[in-house]
């Protein structure tokens, strides 16, 4: 090419060829604010294509479910922006969970070693609001794009199906269990079988019994997300769950209230003897806002969650208001978020949902070298 | 802030004021007939000889969950005692079934650790 045509290209905007080295160095000053690194040592930038001075990546997100997507994808942009030879760019924001509960071979591979994350949802007490977090939780990430399971462990008192009406399971030719759809989310539930409006009446054995199955023989397949709403309190099947599979992580929710703070603690505590890592602490019933006023009524006092998550050093991961539609829309088998997605609780689900995939992908981060699970034949 | 004590497997007290990331096992293989070996997270080592576990067994029937005061003497176990299978609780602990036929023992990490570091195994 003549001296003066590549002088004219240079003026006019028509660059040499971008070159990788260059595409990486200007990502690399875009931070993950939840990782700590650069999104180009994190391994997040794939599939750089180059065409002259045009070019196209994709940025591999560790969640479907990532709060700051968008807000990346524009630092991104206005990065390669000021490359001064750039053309046009394209950049897409593809996400792959990361996550991996246990190794080929193990005991509990047939039924969750295709599931990369278990998320304990828990409280101290009852009437807190638990299940309904699990159920808009599961949904929530649902509706970001992750694949979700939704495992009701409260044997003596399951209200999943109710809250969210699941289609009938199919047959299995195998020794799993098929947990059902509802819409997008597997479940499974003791409300499913046989007697499901009877009293559950089970003697301890047995029902660590049943937990057990749920975690070992059910087929709950290829799935990002398996929530597991935990019975309230902190006892037997509680210390089941923990026990039988690798939990990533757990979410503790409350009310604002003291009292429910007092049982929140003990559940924590419970999750920190068995080192199961506390993602954050979810306040419900934070707050009425009255349709008239708009004004926020702050029913069962205020501040509650933030100081015990304080207290601990864990994330304070939202406050779901009080609604009306949400309990309506519970009690009718559609969990909030998709009864009525604009509406103020909807929305802080959804903000949950972001806060606690950006906690389990923190985890991952610090627990990357771990076994999560392991079983060894002693040989003679 | 008090201290809770619990009864998973342990005799500690936990309830720290702030919860950083807990030790855990990087990889886990039975290095000859009598010892079992572990890498952990933090890159230490540590080799335990199994009858040695055995005699430490810390579930309710070899040492008083109220005292504390050990159940199991140390000369009834034999020093053909060997684990069928090794196993991991949550990931916290591990449980040994032992060839004996006792299976109750739930070693936490924390527990495994403190064993490495007080005696040479």
């Amino acid at each position: 090419m003549s001296l003066l045509k590549s002088v004219q290209d240079k003026l006019m905007g028509r660059g040499e060829r971008m070159t990788e080295e260059q595409i990486k160095q200007a990502l690399s000053t875009i931070m993950d604010p939840d990782l700590g690194k650069d999104i180009v040592t994190l391994g997040f930038v794939r599939n750089v294509e180059i065409s002259g001075a045009d070019v196209k990546l994709d940025i591999n997100l560790t969640t479907p479910a990532c709060p700051v997507k968008e807000t990346m994808k524009a630092q991104a942009e206005e990065a390669l922006r000021k490359l001064p030879t750039i053309g046009k760019i394209t950049v897409n924001m593809t996400a792959t969970t990361r996550g991996k509960i246990t190794q080929a071979g193990s005991p509990i591979a047939a039924s969750l070693g295709q599931v990369k994350n278990i998320i304990a949802v828990a409280s101290g007490k009852g009437g807190v609001g638990k299940s309904t977090t699990a159920v808009n939780l599961a949904y929530a990430l649902a509706a970001s794009g992750s694949s979700v399971g939704l495992l009701d462990a409260d044997v003596y008192g399951p209200s999943i199906p109710h809250m969210t009406k699941p289609d009938a399971p199919a047959q299995s030719n195998s020794n799993l269990i098929n947990p059902p759809l509802a819409g997008e989310v597997k479940i499974m539930s003791i409300g499913l079988f046989a007697g499901g409006d009877k009293a559950t009446i089970l003697r301890g054995p047995m029902v660590s019994g049943v937990i057990k199955q749920f975690l070992t023989q059910v087929n709950w397949g290829e799935i990002d997300y398996l929530i597991i709403d935990y019975p309230p309190g902190t006892g037997d099947i509680q210390l089941t769950l923990s026990q039988t599979a690798p939990i990533t992580g757990a979410v503790v929710v409350t009310t604002p209230q003291d009292v429910a703070l007092i049982d929140v603690r003990k559940a924590i505590a419970m999750f920190d003897t068995m080192k199961v890592p506390v993602l954050g602490v979810v306040e419900t019933m934070s707050f009425f806002v009255c349709d008239d006023c708009d004004k926020k009524h702050h029913i069962f006092r205020e501040g509650g969650g933030h100081r015990v998550a304080n207290e601990f050093g864990v994330s304070f991961l939202g406050g779901i208001p009080l609604e009306p539609a949400v309990a309506r829309a519970s009690d009718q088998g559609v969990p909030a978020i998709k009864a009525a997605p604009q509406s103020p609780a909807s929305k802080a689900y959804t903000e949950l949902a972001g806060a606690v995939a950006s906690q389990v992908s923190i985890i991952h981060e610090a627990y990357k070298d771990a076994l999560n699970h392991f079983s060894i034949d002693w040989q003679a | 802030m008090g201290s809770t004590s619990s009864t998973v497997g342990t005799n500690e007290s936990t309830v720290p004021s702030k919860m950083g990331p807990a030790v855990r096992v990087k990889s886990i293989s039975q290095l000859d007939s009598r010892t079992l070996g572990i890498t952990w997270t933090d890159d230490q080592t540590s080799t335990y000889d199994v009858v040695g576990l055995r005699r430490k067994c810390p579930c309710a029937t070899c040492i008083d969950e109220w005292t504390h005061e050990p159940i199991l003497k140390p000369e009834s176990v034999s020093e053909n005692v060997r684990p069928v299978k090794v196993e991991s609780v949550g990931q916290y602990a591990l449980s040994i079934q032992f060839n004996d036929g006792h299976k109750t023992g739930i070693y936490t990490f924390s527990m495994l650790r403190k064993l490495s570091k007080s005696e040479q195994n």
